[in-house]
């Protein structure tokens, strides 16, 4: 007789190893022997995270089509799950991908991934207060410099050298697939949500300079020295005052502090 | 009687209905969430659920407590569930009466427990220290299963039984569950039933399983099939009105579908307990 934490472990090291040294412990039938009632067990665990792994990467696996299986097992293969909600599985797909030498080759892949994991957070990371733009009028001129901004927390920076969101768009809604295109200086990306909806844009360098600083915890009026060496002193404080409303317009800042 | 007056007919909360839901007045009198879907940080799928608590008693059904798993309780888990619990004000909290991972790994599937004298004391007090740490009493569904343990020295529904009693804890009996395994392991389902400790009995599952010739898999993709029906309104028999839902996980019919399969679940209890008197509880 075993004890049940080494009767777990061992049914366990089957679902995850297929290592043998369960089957002495189960009961077969003339009907079902015990290898097939365990097989029951092997197969739907793989099939369980790979369907979730469909679920939070439709357009990698659309892209992939059959292949995606292959991906799939190979990071089940890999991956052990430690999460208690299966909405977590997949997330080291992106590292995965860059990493493993079936797939480095293709770096739009690990891009997508990235992108795909990145926007189904967006899609329920926690809620927060929306600023309104009239907060701004209210802060003292002599506070300007010093003022620093909570972000909303779905906003998320990326930055892509392929054209992933257009591919993403098409392969998960009717449009046409693009090619795929490389662009040597990564563009830099944001995701968002407002009101349940999530939504993404590309910025220039210097809005994404400006926007990391912000989300570091820099205050405005180290902001406007960063933008000073992109836009130059005389544009700094207008590009500044200008990224900030776009911000508060676009619902992606919570609170001043 | 432990257990509180009947719900009604409930479903399973799908995101493929929820529109349906929110835009009409389908008759359904409760709906049953599955607890992971809900602990998330934020986001739409909260705000829905936060919706559908305003319409429609909620219960919050869980698949990640590991009731039976000798790693240690998740203390995270727990707290996130508290939480979502403090929320939403459900009618109340199940899971379900089996292991899903040990040594930090989870694989998110229903695991049996060999049925030993061991394991009855380790999930007792396992199911002591969450009903502390939630501060409420929970419901423990049978599972289906596929393998039995040699091991075992209960039948499934004796262990059912000592866990509830002994921890005073409810159950949520699954009679689609209990007509699978018994097909499976070769058992009387109608001996699984007498064993069971009705008066604990708070809520009833109903589904659809497939059918591999020598076994029954219990994959929800299919509307409750004769044995199950058959096998239900026995329960009601020996049990009387008892709150019950139809689970359905893959194949999801539109939200019409499923309320005219739980119109024939209606029927079925008015018919059987019309017609029968309860047995068991009747003294």
């Amino acid at each position: 007789m075993s004890s049940l934490n080494d009767l777990q472990a061992r049914f366990q090291a089957y679902l995850l190893r297929g290592t043998a040294g369960i089957e002495s412990e189960v009961e077969g039938s003339e009907r079902v022997s015990a290898a097939t009632r365990l097989g029951i067990y092997g197969n739907a665990y793989a099939a369980r995270l790979i369907e979730a792994m469909e679920s939070n990467y439709p357009a990698l696996a659309s892209l992939l089509d059959e292949d995606f299986q292959d991906l799939a097992q190979a990071y089940v293969a890999a991956h052990d799950s430690p999460f208690f909600s299966i909405r977590w599985y997949g997330d080291g797909l992106a590292d995965f991908l860059a990493r493993d030498e079936r797939y480095a080759e293709i770096p739009v892949l690990a891009e997508l991934a990235r992108w795909e994991w990145a926007l189904r957070a967006a899609f329920d990371a926690a809620d927060a207060p929306v600023l309104k733009a009239e907060a701004l009028a209210t802060v003292a001129p002599a506070a300007w410099a010093q003022l620093r901004f909570t972000f909303h927390p779905s906003v998320a920076r990326l930055a892509l050298h392929w054209n992933v969101p257009a591919l993403w768009q098409a392969l998960t809604g009717d449009a046409e697939r693009p090619e795929t295109t490389f662009s040597r200086a990564a563009v830099d990306r944001v995701i968002w949500r407002e009101d349940f909806t999530s939504y993404f844009r590309s910025l220039e360098p210097p809005e994404a300079r400006a926007l990391d600083g912000a989300l570091a915890g820099w205050p405005l009026g180290e902001l406007c020295e960063a933008l000073c060496e992109s836009v130059g002193e005389e544009r700094a404080p207008q590009a500044a005052a200008g990224y900030l409303r776009t911000w508060v317009g676009a619902g992606m800042i919570s609170a001043l502090r | 009687m432990l257990t509180r007056p009947s719900l009604g007919f409930g479903l399973g909360l799908r995101v493929d209905h929820y529109e349906a839901i929110l835009g009409g007045t389908p008759p359904v009198d409760w709906f049953e969430a599955l607890t992971e879907n809900y602990l998330v940080p934020g986001g739409k799928p909260l705000d829905y659920l936060q919706r559908f608590r305003e319409r429609y008693p909620i219960a919050l059904h869980g698949v990640s407590l590991s009731i039976g798993s000798t790693a240690p309780l998740n203390g995270e888990y727990l707290s996130q569930l508290r939480a979502l619990a403090d929320r939403i004000e459900p009618v109340w909290v199940s899971d379900h009466l089996c292991w899903t991972g040990t040594g930090g790994r989870n694989t998110h599937d229903l695991l049996p427990l060999p049925y030993t004298e061991e394991a009855l004391a380790h999930v007792v007090r396992r199911v002591q220290a969450v009903q502390e740490a939630l501060g409420r009493r929970i419901l423990l569904e049978n599972v289906s299963s596929y393998v039995a343990f040699r091991d075992s020295e209960l039948t499934e529904w004796e262990f059912l039984a000592e866990v509830a009693g002994r921890a005073d804890c409810l159950i949520l009996l699954d009679v689609n569950n209990i007509y699978v395994s018994s097909v499976n392991h070769g058992f009387d389902p109608l001996a699984y039933l007498a064993g069971v400790p009705l008066e604990r009995v708070q809520q009833i599952h109903l589904a659809g399983h497939e059918n591999h010739g020598d076994y029954l898999i219990d994959t929800h993709d299919h509307p409750v099939p004769d044995p199950v029906w058959a096998l239900y309104a026995e329960t009601l028999r020996r049990l009387g009105p008892v709150t019950t839902m139809i689970e359905r996980d893959a194949n999801i019919p539109p939200l019409e579908e499923l309320c005219a399969e739980l119109e024939a679940a209606r029927a079925l209890s008015a018919r059987t307990l019309a017609s029968a008197p309860r047995q068991a509880l009747a003294s």
